[in-house]
Formats: structure tokens, sequence, C-alpha cells
């Protein structure tokens, strides 16, 4: 199980994870979570994608790796 | 047409239509919700239309046999009324105010397609979750709306993580409440405050009227905020 939080001066977590099959699964989710999160969009609770980070922890809770949303941004408002 | 009607219930997830399979039967959602859903080769799906009190799926069967484009599912599980096409279409044939009803709420349900191809294709993730909430909850006539996650994923095309994240951000900012398997409205002026236009569009204003339907909204107070 993986889950994908989301970090900046707030943290969003998620509660739920995802069952895959090994990091690099995890690798590839997080960046279509990421590219689904910044599509068409300037950011999150009014700042900034480059502001935040997506974080991504084993069932153990290490983390694994993150990135920052800016790598991602698609076509922002 | 009420003495042929027959109630039933239908569990969330039930398949109503595959792409392709002939119209046989009228459903009025009563109390459910059904989506009308584009399936990828991928088994990936997006949701085009929904289907609540206000409408029926099926009704263009009035017409002559017809063929579902979409996959029709219960996205909220409810009572539905329906009745056999070939019966419907009798009464139709009878009934020009049956007739011109059927072409009004088709041309919604057209209206809303187009809409909602142009939404997935310009609007945000977070915008569209909002739209979605309330659509559905205006649908059903209430501000809980029972669904997973995993349900409202497949419903906006995202990956269900995206849903639980935006989720989460709402909820921290006391727009919804999640529980496992409903949401909650608490802010609605807030949740329309955040959703796309294509809400205001297809349910708030002037679409509707002017086609001549109604989709009944709830009221709701509460306080103002920013976007998600």
């Amino acid at each position: 199980m993986y889950y994908f939080h989301l970090r900046d001066t707030d943290t969003v977590i998620d509660s739920e994870g995802t069952e895959l099959a090994n990091e690099t699964a995890a690798r590839d989710h997080a960046a279509g979570v990421a590219r689904e999160l910044t599509f068409k969009s300037v950011g999150m609770m009014q700042r900034q994608w480059s502001d935040w980070t997506l974080s991504v922890h084993d069932d153990k809770g290490a983390e694994l790796f993150s990135f920052a949303l800016s790598e991602y941004e698609t076509g922002g408002k | 047409m009420e003495r042929d009607l027959r109630q039933i219930s239908l569990a969330q997830g039930t398949v109503i239509y595959e792409p392709g399979a002939t119209l046989d039967t009228i459903y009025f959602p009563q109390g459910g919700l059904i989506s009308l859903l584009v399936v990828t080769k991928e088994g990936g799906s997006i949701e085009t239309a929904t289907v609540g009190r206000e409408g029926a799926v099926g009704l263009h069967a009035a017409i002559g046999r017809r063929r579902s484009f979409t996959l029709a599912t219960t996205q909220i599980a409810g009572r539905f009324s329906i009745i056999r096409a070939a019966r419907f279409e009798q009464i139709a044939a009878d009934s020009r105010a049956v007739r011109e009803l059927i072409a009004r709420y088709t041309e919604l349900l057209w209206a809303e397609a187009q809409q909602a191809a142009a939404c997935n294709a310009v609007h945000d993730a977070a915008s569209r979750l909002c739209r979605w909430l309330l659509q559905c909850a205006d649908r059903i006539g209430s501000e809980t709306v029972p669904l997973t996650q995993e349900f409202l994923a497949q419903m906006l095309g995202v990956r269900r993580t995206t849903v639980t994240l935006l989720a989460q951000t709402m909820q921290k900012k006391g727009l919804i409440k999640y529980s496992r398997g409903h949401i909650a409205i608490l802010d609605r002026a807030a949740i329309s405050a955040c959703a796309c236009e294509c809400y205001h569009v297809l349910h708030a204003d002037r679409l509707p009227a002017a086609i001549g339907i109604s989709l009944e909204a709830h009221s709701g107070g509460g306080k103002t905020n920013g976007r998600v």
C-alpha cells in the first residue's frame, strides 16, 4: 500500500492509500495524480503549485520519494 | 401512464444498459441517480451526463427501436419507476404532450453531454468535483450524497487518490464532511463558488428554464469562501 500526501505549510493526507505493485508503479501513479491535480489549475488553497510537494509513503509511514507539483503543471488558468 | 409503471429498487453500480444494448425499458429515477458513461478501451470511464428525478433513461425509445450509446449505471441507489419501451412508444404515439416532454428532455440531455465534453477538456478537477457534488445533491434532493471516493473518481475520470486529496482539502475548509461512503455538503455557497461554470449553465439558471424543464435546487446558507 502506498500513500500520497500533499504538503506545504498545510498537509493534506491521503488516508485511504492505494494498492500498487511496487515503487515504480507508485511513481507512475504519483505522476498521474500530479497531472490531474494541476491540469488547468494554478494551485490549491490559494497557494501556487510551486509551493506544494507530493510526498509518497509506504505503509510503515516512511517517505519513499517526493516532488514539487509545479514539475507537472499543465495548462494553468 | 401511471398504471403501466412498475416500481423497483436498484443498488449502486447496477448496469442498466451496456453500450449498444437495445433500449427495452425506460427508467425514471425517483430517489436514485443514473450515470451515462463513456468507457475507454483501457477500461477507464468518464461521465457524460446524469439522470435524476427530473428525467429518464431510454426516452428516445418512444420513437422506435433504439440502442444505448453509453454505459448506463446506477450511480446512487434508490427507487426507480420503469415501463416497457414498447408500451411507452404506444403512449407517446397517442400523446402530443408526452412527445413534447420527450423532445425537451432529450434536448436538455444533449446540451448536458456537450457541456460535459467541454468541461472535461478545460476545467480543473477541483471545479468539476464541486460541480458534480451540487449536481448530484440537486437531483437526488438531498445535501448528503451517498458515494464512495472510488465511484466519484470513476465519474470524474481521475484517480481515486486525486479525489481523496481534493475531498480532504474541501473538508479542511469546512465545505464538506466525508465519512465512509457519504459526502455531506456543509457550505453550498462556497462549493457553488468553486464549481465550474457548467453547474450554473446546466442547473442553476439558463438552460433548464429555456427548455422548460425544472431542476429543483436546494437553497443553502453558510459562509462564502475562496477556491478549493
